[in-house]
């Protein structure tokens, strides 16, 4: 039986850093890379589809956040020239809640908040700000520091980029164990893993 | 449903000044008058002024100093939001002991929308949480302050000769108003507001006499003519080929909304001070009593008067509408609430052949001929499930339901056009009881308000023909 558009997904292999929280109930699939000090509230969801996703330190992804690696809407899943792109994410980003993220690459310190969506083909640099309620389905590259908000998406350039939220990461790695059950961490490295 | 709901489907008309069309719940309706009132034949009056953000009462004296601003908000200069103050610690070195630095509290003005601060346009973080920030001055303040005051001598001066030529042709016991006219010259450099509400009736006689006395005190304020410069500044050499820095240009709108700087370049926004609302009051014109006012207090949503049509006037409202055919009939479902507590008679008439305020309609309309009565609004009838039924007879041919203070009744309607939206109008007689009437010191003291026909035409916009 073939089933269109949606994949028995590669054995779901999450590699989670050390240091990392990632509650029980979030939903992660595919090759899922997350690293350390990274928060992945309940109801998250990492879908990693026709690739595997890459997200590094420091990220803060809040609840019913989609983050997604997709096949894009005119390609079948079993046309022969799609490779599979890992999407990247880097360190301090914000995925604030109910925002949807395609962007293959995503740089550092960026801030992407409730209800917005980035678009496959939109690469944030660092820095970045996108407003809530924006949708940014453009084909570019967003400049460093660029803030988009409004419901016209208007943009403008801010001279610093927003602090990485070390208070409120540490706060939410000490109180949501108490709260939810973890998914297991595993180390890429050769001594066992900690549960 | 939700766009039968719409209340801008009907439309009542007011008559007073020009002809207006406007939603039941956009209305005041005047008792004294017992006639329906829109906001363009009432008076509007300021009640009182206030900061929208931190809710400050200001009275219009202090207003009109602070220039309608508030002292303590801000407004972002790129997103016209409002500004909050953040707090960061910096290290900062002790007074006693240059050696050693403490954390010392600094603030600065960020907007939450658009991620502006106020260390985008270089003003430096301060130290006090709110009171230290000041707005640039205008190089142009002092001349604009020296031609306004020049040109409010000469708006009174002209008011005083006019008002001279008026005493000499007048009679004396005839009242010496300011006529529309010199009120018109007041307005128009803004030197009294107090002088606009003088009816041709009150005596003014008194404040005549002190204006005099004032003009001729006042000392002569010259002021020189603005001189015109023979040479301007050349642009620079790369005017044309230099490329433009989109992020640093300024939108019309951020540019307009600082007249007295207009900057060109974003790094030289500065926020302002957040404009003041305004509370105000409305007043029928012809019978000069209070149709709305507010309260005081800007925390508070309340009235103290609040003469509204929808609390007086039956409300018509669609329920639905079937496919509408040219030239056939179909029934539309209409609902009429009654908002007073007593029992209200409705008829409603068809607009005759040339009536002269029937200019929209594009179908004929057949309403029913009887008489439509309409329950009294009961508060507590929602908590009492046993109520008992209401003993009015319905003919069920135009009256589908009622319930409690609502019927929902039939029209009949025919579009003649092909094309285009179907639009119907009625008339609507209902009686109104006037509970404002003073009461009379007879014995019935219930029987003292008497019941008074009122009649209102009514449009319907029905929306296009089904295809």
């Amino acid at each position: 039986m073939f089933i269109i558009g949606m994949l028995v997904p590669n054995s779901s292999n999450v590699k989670i850093a050390m240091g990392a929280v990632v509650c029980v109930e979030s939903d992660i699939r595919g090759d899922v890379t997350i690293g350390a000090r990274t928060v992945v509230h309940p109801k998250a969801r990492i879908i990693a589809e026709a690739g595997p996703i890459v997200i590094g330190d420091g990220n803060l992804i809040e609840e019913q956040a989609l983050i997604i690696n997709s096949y894009p809407e005119n390609m079948l899943p079993d046309a022969e020239d799609v490779e599979p792109k890992t999407m990247n994410i880097g360190i301090n980003n914000v995925f604030e809640v109910g925002c949807v993220s395609q962007a293959l690459k995503i740089g550092d310190n960026n801030v992407i908040e409730s209800k917005a969506e980035v678009g496959r083909n939109v690469i944030l640099t660092s820095g970045c700000i996108v407003g809530a309620c924006c949708a940014v389905n453009t084909c570019e590259v967003i400049p460093e520091n660029t803030v988009i908000y409004g419901s016209e998406c208007l943009r403008r350039v801010q001279t610093e980029r927003p602090q990485p939220q070390t208070l409120q990461l540490d706060f939410l790695m000490k109180i949501l164990p108490n709260y939810h059950h973890l998914k297991k961490t595993v180390k890429a490295s050769s001594t066992p893993a900690r549960s | 449903m939700a766009t039968l709901l719409q209340p801008e489907k009907v439309l009542y008309l007011v008559r007073g000044e020009k002809k207006i069309r406007v939603p039941l719940s956009q209305l005041y309706f005047c008792r004294y008058c017992s006639e329906l009132r829109s906001l363009e034949c009432v008076s509007h009056e300021v009640d009182s002024h206030f900061c929208p953000s931190c809710l400050e009462n200001m009275p219009s004296a202090e207003a009109k100093l602070k220039k309608n601003r508030c002292a303590n908000c801000f407004d972002c200069p790129c997103c016209m939001h409002t500004l909050s103050t953040r707090a960061t610690n910096i290290p900062a070195p002790l007074p006693d002991d240059p050696t050693k630095t403490t954390m010392k509290k600094a603030y600065y003005l960020a907007c939450g929308f658009c991620r502006w601060t106020s260390r985008d346009v270089g003003m430096a973080d301060k130290s006090v949480a709110s009171g230290g920030w000041q707005e640039p001055e205008n190089p142009h303040t002092q001349r604009i302050n020296k031609l306004i005051e020049y040109y409010q001598q000469l708006a009174q001066r002209e008011k005083l000769e006019r008002d001279r030529k008026k005493l000499a042709r007048r009679r004396p016991f005839m009242p010496q108003a300011f006529s529309q006219h010199t009120i018109h010259v007041v307005e128009k450099y803004g030197l009294g507001t107090r002088l606009q509400r003088q009816r041709s009736g009150a005596p003014i006689s008194a404040l005549y006499g002190l204006s005099l006395k004032e003009g001729e005190d006042q000392k002569e304020i010259t002021i020189e003519p603005a001189q015109a410069l023979d040479e301007v500044e050349p642009l620079p050499e790369d005017y044309y080929t230099r490329p433009v820095n989109l992020p640093e240009v300024t939108t019309l709108r951020q540019r307009l909304l600082q007249p007295d700087f207009q900057p060109a370049g974003a790094s030289q926004l500065h926020p302002r001070h957040k404009h003041l609302l305004m509370k105000r009051s409305l007043r029928c014109r012809k019978c000069e009593h209070n149709l709305s006012k507010p309260e005081f207090n800007p925390t508070s949503i309340k009235f103290k008067i609040q003469l509204v049509a929808v609390s007086y006037i039956p409300e018509v409202r669609i329920m639905s509408i079937p496919n509408l055919r040219h030239m056939k009939e179909s029934q539309v479902l209409l609902t009429l609430t009654n908002p007073v507590e007593n029992i209200t008679h409705v008829s409603l008439y068809t607009c005759e052949e040339e009536d002269p305020d029937d200019i929209n309609s594009t179908a004929k309309v057949l309403v029913p001929s009887k008489e439509l009565v309409l329950a009294g609004k009961d508060a507590a009838a929602e908590y009492d499930e046993l109520a008992e039924p209401q003993g009015f007879q319905d003919d069920p041919d135009v009256v589908t339901f009622r319930k409690s203070n609502k019927i929902g009744f039939f029209i009949k309607v025919i579009p003649q056009r092909e094309e285009g939206d179907v639009t119907v109008a009625f008339k609507l007689r209902h009686d109104f009881r006037n509970l404002a009437a003073p009461i009379r010191n007879t014995e019935e003291v219930e029987a003292t308000s008497e019941a008074i026909w009122l009649t209102h035409h009514v449009e319907l916009s029905l929306g296009p023909l089904a295809t």
